[in-house]
């Protein structure tokens, strides 16, 4: 919340020549990606994606989203496919499109509330390194959590981060239930049960299964012997410190 | 006297087929290459080089998905058809009338997966249909009645740039897939998962990790990015229980001196196991033996191409080899067992990469494109081949490659990698090689002398895999939208139709109720190597689309 209250500080605080020039790009980069195909269409008017003109949106939820995109829907996260100046260009265009004259535009400062990665340094940019590092495969931390636009949300977002690599590697996942089908017994996460059958993820092994099974083949029971021990063994415990602080860095509780 | 060659040319087809009957497709069309051993050829005859010129549309199936048109290769099994489109929507079929039997749909995705939308195709096995998608799922739906049993993520597609486009190989009980990514800072593997659950059973990464064997054939860190991508689908040998599989160039594609150790010898492997023909163990994942094809790639002629598995007398003793093409249109036939070289040749009749090939697979004379300077290769990097498969008749004991006639100048760049993103390192704008007219060929080649039996040219590019028939038939199609059959034994043009789109997919055959059907995806391909071709021709109007057309002998006349 700190650093999402930096860009509302920082609004007003800007050149009005440089404004109109980022705005005027904002406008360009919004033309060529974001109003295109089944998306925001010309001027955020809505062309399938949700209308993005008129809505009311503050800067700061601009950004975020744009930055982090919204799971399980059409909107990506862009924070680490556009440039820094890029990001800041549209959210700027955006909020123009809210009624916001005046939008923040420093880099620095918009950046910093809102974007990971090059601000991060130290033990929090080797955090973000280690996190989705491919060359663990199946046993980095994406494989399972998606974090400022990488990895996969298997798992909810993260809202707490645990105080160590112990608290970690000790910490209870209610979430997480014993599922059983044909004589076997597997830790999961539903996503849905009904009349329809169930959804969940078979966490048996890495990567997470999606599986469907038809109504009344799994029988699931609260609490499992699953913990994050048995799949960050890839990592020692300083990694696992480094990747603590870096989600320190990026997650707002 | 007529009676008495009849009775022997069946003596011959039966022993013939006895000998090759697990390459032969019958009434239906199993898998990518119509059987594991990646033939593309039907042992159906009911159509022949004497009534093909009755073939007429049976039905025709329009998708409705023009995002990329049609690519895939239909899968025929039972009597029922099921067709993949780029977006991923799937569709099984009544094979004899079209009647859509149900539909699957993928989600639409998010604008940012970076890559291209494609998909060559599906697998259906263990009562599931099994295939990739753009961001890196492999689902697998139920056969009957196309509900999504199993999705399982592969890769985060934004953090590595890489796609599954290729249709996946089912071996026992696992289905088994590779990835784009090549071209890009990415590091290439083969990933195989239990058909019944989805969980993982082995990953096979194409550049080998510290401390393994060949993680020493690359320099510094440049493992981590060096590319490989296996894109395509490979073959399987069930009596050695052998995957075989295609990989990908190393990347930078045109530029080594970050990825190849100082004062490598390039008569020997470098950058292992890229641009190689790997042989795997099919329940493990384990390498059983290689033969990289071009050691340090500096030209993006990826080795990703289908796997074609046969038994040929080779020098007066019966081998069981298989016959692999790369992009340079350089052809290998290896000892499938052991991985021994038991010759090559090449297919392009312009070919400026390397002087030749010595008797034990060594290429000499490099032509290598250096930083600083433009240098015309042929063939291009689009391939003397593209994507698309050739076929083999064992009635003919020949192969049918489609053949371009480009090059390209290509201009190295010493850019740095970023995870993920394009890594290719050169400009390379294609064009015909200089002092021809026409741009490809349908050839036939014989892999055993590395003779050419016979050649048709053809004005534009070529791009349509190829189907062999029983009936001494060869089909493909070409931009202009003609799907045409040519006489397996002279290349005579025998039959042609035009489906009113461009071709860029692989026709298959297959029988339901005696009936024989040759079905084919129609619609040009937009992006990639079809839009570079396209690019070529300003002034034609390739047309997409996205129809299966589907043909058969009128019923009265079989």
């Amino acid at each position: 919340m700190k650093r999402l209250m930096a860009v509302l500080v920082v609004a007003g605080s800007c050149c009005a020549q440089n404004l109109a020039d980022v705005v005027k790009q904002g406008e360009q980069i919004f033309a060529k990606s974001c109003a295109t195909g089944y998306c925001h269409g010309v001027r955020g008017a809505s062309s399938g994606a949700p209308r993005l003109a008129g809505r009311g949106f503050d800067q700061a939820y601009i950004a975020t989203v744009v930055s982090r995109g919204v799971p399980d829907t059409g909107m990506a996260a862009f924070a680490g496919r556009l440039s820094r100046p890029a990001l800041v260009a549209v959210v700027a265009y955006v909020a123009t499109l809210n009624g916001i004259t005046n939008p923040a535009i420093g880099a620095g400062e918009v950046a910093s509330a809102v974007l990971p990665g090059p601000a991060l340094t130290g033990d929090a940019a080797r955090g973000a390194e280690l996190f989705k590092e491919a060359v663990r495969g199946f046993g980095r931390c994406s494989t399972c959590h998606e974090v400022d636009g990488f990895g996969i949300s298997v798992a909810a977002p993260i809202a707490r981060v645990p105080a160590s690599a112990a608290a970690l590697k000790a910490l209870a996942t209610p979430s997480v239930k014993t599922g059983s089908m044909d004589g076997e017994s597997m830790p999961v996460l539903v996503l849905s049960e009904g009349k329809q059958g169930a959804v969940f993820y078979d966490l048996t092994s890495a990567p997470p299964v999606e599986r469907n099974t038809p109504p009344g083949s799994v029988k699931f029971a609260d609490s499992s012997a699953w913990r994050h021990s048995s799949v960050i063994g890839a990592y020692n415990d300083s990694e696992l410190a480094a990747i603590l602080t870096y989600l320190r860095a990026v997650i707002t509780p | 006297m007529i009676v008495r060659m009849r009775f022997s040319l069946i003596l011959l087809t039966i022993s013939s087929a006895l000998a090759q009957d697990a390459g032969a497709t019958r009434a239906d069309w199993a898998h990518y290459g119509g059987t594991q051993f990646s033939w593309r050829y039907s042992a159906l005859d009911q159509i022949n080089a004497t009534n093909v010129k009755a073939l007429t549309p049976a039905w025709m199936f329009q998708t409705g998905d023009y995002a990329e048109n049609l690519q895939a290769t239909p899968i025929v099994a039972d009597g029922v058809m099921y067709l993949i489109t780029a977006r991923a929507r799937v569709f099984a079929l009544d094979a004899a009338s079209g009647r859509e039997i149900w539909r699957y749909q993928y989600p639409e995705l998010p604008r940012n997966i970076p890559g291209f939308i494609g998909s060559r195709g599906l697998a259906v096995s263990d009562g599931k249909v099994f295939f990739g998608t753009k961001d890196d799922y492999m689902i697998a739906l139920d056969q009957k009645t196309g509900r999504q049993l199993w999705k399982v993520n592969v890769d985060d597609a934004r953090q590595c740039g890489c796609n599954i486009t290729a249709a996946p190989l089912v071996v026992k009980d696992k289905v088994i897939v590779g990835g784009t990514g090549g071209d890009g800072a990415h590091r290439g593997y083969i990933t195989a998962f239990y058909t019944k659950n989805g969980r993982l059973a082995w990953r096979w990464y194409v550049i080998p990790g510290p401390g393994e064997k060949g993680n020493e054939t690359w320099k510094g860190d440049s493992w981590k990015f060096g590319g490989g991508a296996p894109w395509l689908t490979g073959s399987y040998d069930p009596a050695l229980n052998l995957l075989y599989w295609g990989t990908g160039n190393a990347a930078a594609d045109f530029y080594d001196a970050e990825r190849v150790p100082t004062g490598a010898d390039k008569s020997k492997d470098v950058n292992l196991y890229t641009a190689s023909v790997v042989a795997l163990d099919a329940d493990t994942g384990k390498l059983r033996w290689h033969h990289q094809e071009v050691p340090d790639d500096l030209w993006d002629y990826d080795s990703a191409y289908e796997v074609l598995l046969m038994d040929r007398e080779i020098r007066g003793r019966m081998r069981q080899v298989l016959v692999h093409m790369n992009k340079s249109g350089l052809t290998s036939v290896l000892d499938r067992v052991t991985g021994e070289f038991l010759g090559a040749f090449s297919v392009p009749e312009v070919r400026t990469w390397i002087a030749g090939v010595t008797e034990d697979g060594k290429l000499v004379g490099r032509n290598e494109p250096q930083l600083g300077k433009t240098t015309t290769i042929c063939p291009s990097a689009a391939g003397a081949k593209s994507w698309n498969s050739m076929a083999y008749s064992p009635r003919t004991g020949l192969l049918y490659v489609p053949v371009n006639e480009l090059c390209n100048d290509i201009t190295p760049n010493n850019r740095a990698p970023e995870e993920g993103r394009n890594y290719m390192n050169g400009e390379f704008p294609v064009k015909l090689a200089a002092g021809r007219t026409t741009y490809s060929h349908v050839d036939a080649w014989d892999p055993v002398t590395g003779k050419r039996a016979w050649s048709v040219a053809y004005k534009y590019v070529l791009l349509a895999s190829m189907l062999a028939t029983a009936g001494d038939l060869v089909f493909t199609g070409n931009p202009e939208g003609e799907f045409f059959a040519l006489d397996a034994k002279s290349g005579n043009r025998l039959w042609s139709y035009q489906t009113g789109a461009g071709h860029r997919g692989s026709a298959v055959s297959y029988a339901v109720n005696g009936r024989q059907f040759i079905a084919t995806p129609t619609g040009w391909h937009s992006s990639v190597v079809g839009a570079a071709a396209a690019a070529l021709f300003p002034d034609q109007d390739w047309r997409l689309g996205s129809t299966l057309v589907v043909f058969a002998l009128p019923e009265a006349s079989r």
